[in-house]
């Protein structure tokens, strides 16, 4: 008896304890999604659904409310202010990046090479701009580049501007942006990087300085190679921002008429066919593209790349 | 002959090429904010006449404050209580959605959990302002423009914040205790509220830092999603005062009394919560900004 039930039991007790195990994890995924149900909900509806939704208007008429093809796409192709929107935008991510890729790892690398009070006084004077974001950026950017107020007048004058309009047009609006965004957002990246290169290995810089490397030779050959994976990430994250620029040049306006600038960016130009056009379907289609090209560099990031742990 | 204890202090060309850079940093990163600071206090005349880093006067700065909170009756002060409440709303919604559910991701298996983690990751790398017009047209069709249910709503969507839970709570649960609160008979909610919440005080005020800062100096949505004038926030309105006074045109005057200096201090309370709070938590930034992603 106790034989029959001796070999018996053992697939019964497994298939019990596999269905308990299988019953466990049901209720576990069911505390889970419970626990997540809020965020799912405006995963939805704040990044599934809108990106979505602009992708489907895309197709519509919207001011005749019928199915439209890609007549939309083709309008903003054929809109002359949208290739000159490229160029533009291509320019001031180009120099942007540039600037934040090189004056990131110029100031994180000679910050690390100097006593160590001394940086941490620096770190947080180059850090507190980040504080200046969105609008006050441009604002306070704004009085630095006017003549007669700015702290650097005599830079200004000397260069020959009397008004800022001479400023602006003599540095470029490219690169104005470039340095207005700049200023609030390469702070953060400094003081990361100085974390990052803090925790190198000592016993790498230990042995590179016995084998006689200068400082120099200790920042470009050993601690740059190190946060190099670093620096392009930041560079890529910077690139995908820079495309979606439209603070900026939108509030130049605050300039005085004469410096408006309404349709620089791409995202200017689609905020300009909703709101002064009404033509949310023209609106739609260029913000397709542009959250589009976001979505394939978050994909290439995410894939082709081992930045970001997912388990 | 230079003492043998201190260090000599040797000027050469490296050292001296890398305190040129590391000076010209300051003066491009400091002297901006340090005469923004200063300037709230001077007149009008004084910003054209006086050196760039005069102190004003008192009175001059009491006139400047009269001006531009009386201005439109009381007008920025119903701004700046705007953006509290954007900010306050936005970030407790994004601490109630994303803790929990960073805290879901790191300590359970369940169907989707990877499919989860990997849209929430493209959402956080993705540009915020990529998909401002994509939720203007549809908040357009929800009705939810001009609300500040609209404003809170879409501000409290956070994917870095779960992320930054996920990847906290991934090395810091305790397995152990975890089990042997299971043995004793916690339930699965209960696991999450009397373990993980109590351990989560370091990561709830990191999220709570990135959102805030994120919120509060929001310009692109709040300008798109808001056109009545008395939802405005700080950012939008401090925009809208220049834009109606013509304040920073150098045009002809007019008898606004938004000037450069009232101009200057508005900007000054845009920015001065994240000031200080940066001034206090430096070091959340270094703490956050990488995490998850492989250093080196």
């Amino acid at each position: 008896m106790s034989a029959i039930a001796a070999s018996a039991s053992p697939p019964a007790i497994a298939r019990e304890r596999a269905r308990a195990a299988k019953r466990k994890g049901r209720r576990d995924a069911r505390m889970a999604y419970l626990l997540l149900a809020p965020y799912l909900v405006l995963l939805v509806m704040f990044g599934l659904f809108p990106v979505g939704y602009a992708f489907g208007l895309s197709f519509v008429d919207t001011i005749e409310n019928a199915f439209y093809g890609l007549a939309n796409y083709e309008f903003v192709f054929n809109d002359f202010r949208v290739p000159s929107a490229v160029v533009n935008v291509l320019w001031f991510v180009a120099i942007w990046v540039a600037m934040t890729m090189v004056g990131v790892a110029t100031l994180s690398l000679m910050l690390d090479s100097i006593g160590r009070k001394t940086a941490t006084v620096l770190r947080t004077i180059y850090f507190l701009p980040g504080a200046v974001t969105s609008s006050a950026v441009v604002v306070l950017w704004l009085f630095m580049l006017d003549p007669g107020v700015s702290p650097f007048q005599g830079l200004l004058h000397a260069a020959g501007w009397t008004y800022s309009i001479d400023v602006i047009s003599g540095l470029g609006l490219a690169l104005v942006f470039s340095i207005m965004a700049y200023f609030s957002s390469s702070g953060g990246w400094i003081v990361v990087f100085g974390g990052a290169l803090s925790s190198l290995p000592t016993e790498v810089m230990e042995a590179a300085r016995i084998d006689g490397a200068n400082r120099f030779q200790l920042a470009t050959r050993i601690k740059l190679p190190m946060i190099w994976r670093s620096l392009v990430l930041m560079g890529i994250l910077s690139f995908a921002a820079g495309l979606q620029l439209f603070v900026e040049p939108q509030l130049m306006q605050l300039a005085g008429p004469q410096s408006a600038q309404n349709d620089w960016s791409l995202n200017q130009m689609a905020f300009q066919y909703a709101f002064r056009m009404g033509d949310f379907g023209a609106s739609a289609a260029l913000s397709t593209m542009l959250v589009g090209s976001s979505i394939i560099i978050a994909l290439v990031i995410v894939f082709a790349t081992r930045f970001y742990k997912i388990d | 002959m230079a003492d043998a204890r201190t260090p000599p202090f040797r000027l050469n060309l490296g050292r001296f090429v890398v305190f040129a850079f590391l000076a010209f940093g300051v003066c491009f990163y400091g002297v901006p904010l340090l005469w923004l600071l200063l300037a709230g206090t001077r007149s009008q005349s004084s910003l054209f006449a006086d050196p760039p880093f005069t102190i004003g006067t008192w009175e001059s700065f009491i006139t400047t404050w009269n001006n531009l909170t009386t201005y439109n009756n009381f007008q920025i002060v119903d701004w700046a209580v705007n953006s509290l409440i954007y900010s306050v709303g936005g970030v407790a919604l994004a601490l109630f959605a994303s803790i929990p559910a960073g805290y879901a991701l790191a300590a359970s298996e369940f169907p989707g959990r990877k499919l989860i983690l990997v849209v929430t990751l493209i959402a956080m790398i993705t540009p915020s302002t990529a998909v401002v017009l994509p939720i203007f047209l549809e908040m357009n069709l929800l009705g939810l423009n001009n609300t500040y249910a609209g404003l809170i709503l879409a501000s409290g969507f956070f994917p870095f914040g779960v992320y930054l839970t996920y990847v906290y709570f991934s090395s810091s649960l305790p397995k152990g205790v975890m089990d042997s609160a299971r043995v004793d008979g916690a339930n699965r909610f209960e696991l999450f509220s009397r373990i993980a919440l109590p351990l989560a005080k370091p990561i709830v005020a990191l999220v709570a830092f990135f959102s805030f800062i994120g919120i509060w100096s929001n310009y692109f949505l709040a300008f798109v999603l808001l056109t009545d004038d008395k939802l405005y926030n700080l950012p939008v309105g401090l925009t809208v005062l220049i834009s109606t006074s013509g304040a920073l045109s150098n045009l002809p005057a007019n008898d606004v009394p938004i000037k450069k200096p009232e101009v200057i201090l508005a900007a000054i309370l845009v920015i001065l919560p994240v000031l200080l709070i940066f001034i206090v938590a430096q070091r959340f930034v270094r703490s956050g900004m990488l995490s998850g992603a492989e250093k080196g």
